[in-house]
């Protein structure tokens, strides 16, 4: 079975006084298996962030189902959604969203503490992480203290420290440099290889190009995908951009 | 550009930013009011009449300094906090091609409007509400009290020039602020990372010392004219130590535990005590004026409401007797007086009981060890000094004393009883002069006084064996004095309804008047109406003032709830998207709100507590020494104050929770 099963989810916004209604997702489906590392790539305006946020149990659907290692989390009760997504998910957002009032290590802590987890744990599992996202030097330090870099990689630290079934990226690299962007896009890489399901969504080629599968959304729905296979991560490149273009350009239904 | 491009722009922003600057001027004004109404009544010469008004000075000025400092500290905290808030909006004109000259421009223009606007209508509130009070005191006691209400001229100017200096300072610090930073800095400066406090422990020991000195002073305080003096000193000390205690001890509280891990890392501390730590650095200055500000509302009004209530007592201690004649014993004038006593009772429906008449004779003289020596000194060289270590010796025959007394006593020759009103005599000897007597017992009770404390100087009774002694006494402390007959006494209660009484009281007063004007006479009715006018006239100063900081503390509140709004609404969702729920998240920043409000509560109620005893002390130099009725009232008002800051934090929060939703 798959890890995360999404079956033709349909988001439809109504304005809040008028009848407007706008479709941000028709009809999306597509799967995630155990161990994969899938990028969703879309224009502004393409719903991938109303997609992220349904996928993060954020926000509700109005039509269709989402499988989460056979849990249906659409149906999951308002009282119990902040402790499943503490258990089960992880996030790293596009603006870190570390909380200033709180040292790098205390943030990465906040997922278990908030999960009352043992002190001891904590620190057994924050070591080895920190080495190897690079951050353990900085780890008393405040996030107004150190690059955007290492904010995002302790952004990644928090995501992975409550060994999520699932991380959930929205646009990770966005406010990165390139140098810094790279260099987490390597990490990422590097914790998929040892096994952890990452689903990304971004309009970076670069960043979509070290993904294993790639989906592009248009309109609210699932226009192409692209798998990895053999290629290399330039030759993914090469291929991601092309498809970018068809759609930019012929991708329009009707014509 | 033209010329008018400058003040136009400066009152566009302040109309952009009414919902803070509106409660900015609103706290200016507040602030003018406040200061010009304490100034006004320092200088007011209606008060040099008022009995004790010399302590009262004392206080009006101590008063209108704590309200300039504390003006000053006031505005400025709500000035920072009101410019960080524009940081964004400076950035801006800074990036749009203004030069940082221009932007300081428009400051100066916002703060020439701000300080108009305030001063114009501070001074004009200043005059009216001064005013509409004082008529409403009037109103209030039905008397012209000795407070005369004028608009007073030196007072403007000095309210004027001290709060203009404050504006003037308040844009040079925003100047400042300008100058140093970039057009970047002004754009980030709202979202700007606070760095981690810093707690100095140099600066939370000093606290404590400060705070240490200022409660053992008020703890050791002996005299209630020392209370008066050294409570102003105690006052200044637990200002510095609460102040240093908000700002540096809280944190390094915080710290310490934020150092025990197991404490830490539990979901219901961990977000608590990091979020305190960063609420008490912005917030520290502004609890510490909450806090400083209910202990003076607190101190104030329990302490007015006390003597307010207490009077009652207080004159029944001071007046054993409903009402007392004593005169000179020269022609007929006794019999004149018990006449008009007489034809007074029946005109008024008054019964005069329990009426003791007797032959007593006076003098005031200075005891030094057992002797008690002539008192000389000239009538304009008696000062307070005088008045407090002058004694007062009333002598009374044996023959009168029993006649009052129920347990008859004899004395032999050269023997006295005395009773000392306050602390005992404790001595076994006594001299007037040449005569020497040995006290044969001192008297725990006595019909005519009783033996609590006389606060102005000292009063004994002095029994002895008969006339030719007071004589002998006399003649041997004032040789020059001719006039040394014995006084004529009398002593005795009024029965009847309360007006009746009173009419009475000044019916026959008017009389004895007529009859002898050296007669002295007291009543207690008399001076019962006359002290309501006083302390009533306390009372309305006291709820005044209480009032006035009550008003800044609810604006201090709302500027804490708007800006702990702002920074709350992002951390909020972050903890939201990280796995916090809902009702969670707002439990916990409510409880943070719950605690940095009622920190300043809790501070004040100890700070009363400590208070208590000074209070009790300054009280007892108005006479009040019930100190289980000055209990009550200060538990009550500060019952009734808890209630009431309770609901301006409910109003406030609600403002908070609309912003963070």
């Amino acid at each position: 079975m798959s890890l995360l099963e999404v079956k033709s989810l349909q988001k439809i916004y109504t304005t809040r006084f008028g009848g407007n209604q706008v479709q941000a997702l028709s009809n999306v489906s597509f799967s995630v298996e155990n161990g994969e590392y899938l990028a969703i790539m879309g224009e502004s305006g393409s719903g991938k962030t109303t997609l992220l946020n349904i996928l993060a149990s954020l926000d509700k659907p109005t039509g269709g189902e989402v499988f989460l290692d056979g849990n249906n989390i659409v149906k999951i009760k308002d009282s119990e959604i902040s402790a499943f997504r503490r258990d089960n998910l992880g996030f790293v957002f596009q603006d870190f969203n570390l909380l200033d009032t709180f040292s790098i290590q205390d943030n990465i802590f906040l997922p278990l503490v908030l999960s009352q987890k043992p002190y001891e744990e904590m620190n057994k599992r924050l070591k080895p992480l920190s080495k190897k996202l690079g951050i353990d030097e900085i780890l008393p330090k405040y996030p107004y203290e150190i690059s955007g870099g290492q904010k995002q990689r302790t952004a990644v630290a928090r995501a992975l420290i409550t060994n999520p079934k699932l991380i959930l990226a929205d646009e990770p690299t966005g406010a990165l440099d390139s140098k810094a962007a790279m260099n987490l896009l390597k990490i990422f890489s590097e914790i998929n290889e040892a096994g952890q399901t990452i689903l990304m969504v971004t309009h970076s080629i670069a960043a979509a190009s070290h993904a294993k599968r790639v989906l592009f959304i248009k309109d609210g729905e699932i226009y192409n995908q692209i798998y990895r296979g053999s290629m290399n991560n330039d030759e993914m490149y090469q291929k991601i951009s092309m498809t970018l273009t068809v759609l930019a350009t012929g991708g329009v239904k009707g014509e | 550009m033209n010329k008018i491009f400058y003040p136009k722009l400066a009152l566009t922003n302040l109309k952009k930013n009414a919902d803070t600057y509106v409660p900015y001027i609103l706290t200016c004004i507040g602030s003018i009011i406040a200061f010009y109404s304490m100034i006004s009544f320092y200088g007011n010469k209606g008060l040099d009449e008022m009995p004790g008004s010399t302590n009262l000075k004392t206080i009006l000025f101590l008063g209108t300094i704590v309200i300039g400092i504390f003006s000053t500290i006031f505005l400025f905290y709500t000035n920072s906090f009101l410019i960080k808030r524009r940081k964004k909006e400076l950035g801006l004109y800074s990036i749009l091609g203004m030069e940082k000259k221009h932007i300081a421009r428009v400051l100066f223009y916002e703060t020439v409007v701000v300080t108009i606007v305030s001063l114009t209508l501070g001074l004009l509130g200043g005059i009216l509400i001064g005013k509409l009070l004082y008529l409403l005191l009037l109103k209030l006691l039905h008397f012209t009290t000795p407070i005369q209400f004028y608009i007073d001229g030196r007072g403007l100017l000095i309210t004027a020039g001290i709060f203009l200096a404050i504006f003037f300072l308040t844009l040079l610090t925003n100047f400042l602020q300008v100058k140093m930073a970039n057009p970047i800095n002004l754009l980030r400066g709202g979202e700007q990372g606070e760095k981690e406090p810093k707690s100095s422990w140099i600066v939370t020991l000093f606290g404590i010392i400060s705070l240490g000195i200022g409660y053992g002073i008020a703890l050791t305080v002996k005299s209630p004219i020392d209370a008066i003096l050294l409570f102003f000193v105690a006052v200044i000390f637990v200002i510095i130590g609460t102040y240093a205690l908000f700002t540096s001890g809280s944190i390094a509280l915080l710290k310490v535990l934020k150092k025990n891990k197991n404490f830490y890392y539990q979901s219901r501390n961990f977000i608590s005590v990091s979020g305190m730590i960063y609420r008490m650095k912005q917030n520290a200055v502004g609890l510490a004026n909450i806090c400083i500000l209910s202990t003076m509302v607190l101190v104030t009004i329990s302490t007015t409401v006390s003597l307010y209530v207490g009077q009652e007592n207080m004159m029944r201690d001071q007046y054993h007797f409903d009402m007392l004649i004593v005169g000179e014993n020269t022609g007929n004038d006794e019999a004149l007086v018990d006449e008009s006593i007489q034809k007074t009772a029946e005109q008024t429906g008054v019964n005069s009981i329990d009426q003791i008449n007797l032959r007593l004779g006076n003098l005031t003289a200075f005891l030094e060890g057992d002797h008690f020596m002539p008192d000389l000194v000239a009538k304009e060289d008696k000062d307070t000094n005088y008045y407090t270590t002058k004694t007062d010796v009333w002598l009374i025959p044996l023959e009168d004393y029993n006649k009052m007394s129920e347990t008859p006593a004899s004395l032999n020759e050269n023997e006295v009883l005395i009773f000392s009103v306050g602390d005992n005599y404790n001595q076994k000897t006594m001299a007037f002069g040449d005569d020497r007597f040995s006290v044969k017992e001192e008297l725990q009770t006595f019909p005519l006084s009783n033996k609590k404390t006389d606060l102005v100087g000292k009063t004994c009774y002095i029994i002895v064996k008969d006339e030719g002694v007071i004589a002998d006494i006399q003649n041997n402390l004032y040789p020059d004095n001719n006039n040394k007959s014995l006084l004529f006494g009398k002593f005795f209660n009024l029965e009847g309804n309360d007006e009746a009484k009173l009419a009475f009281s000044e019916s026959v007063f008017q009389q004895v008047e007529g009859i002898n004007p050296d007669i002295d006479k007291a009543s207690y009715y008399v001076s019962l109406t006359e002290w309501y006018s006083i302390f009533g006239g306390f009372l309305f100063l006291g709820v005044f003032l209480g009032t006035l900081f009550m008003m800044a503390t609810v604006l201090i509140i709302y500027f804490k709830q708007i800006s702990e709004g702002y920074e709350d609404r992002d951390r909020f969702e972050i903890m939201q998207k990280v796995g916090m729920d809902k009702t969670e998240v707002k439990k916990t920043i409510g409880k943070q709100i719950l605690m940095v409000f009622f920190l300043p509560l809790a501070g004040a109620t100890v700070h009363v507590a400590f208070a208590f005893r000074v209070m009790a002390k300054m009280l007892a130099a108005f006479r009040l020494t019930d100190t289980g009725l000055i209990l009550i009232c200060t538990i009550v008002v500060t019952l009734i104050y808890a209630l009431i800051y309770a609901l301006v934090y409910w109003w406030t929060a609600k403002a908070y929770y609309r912003l963070v939703k």
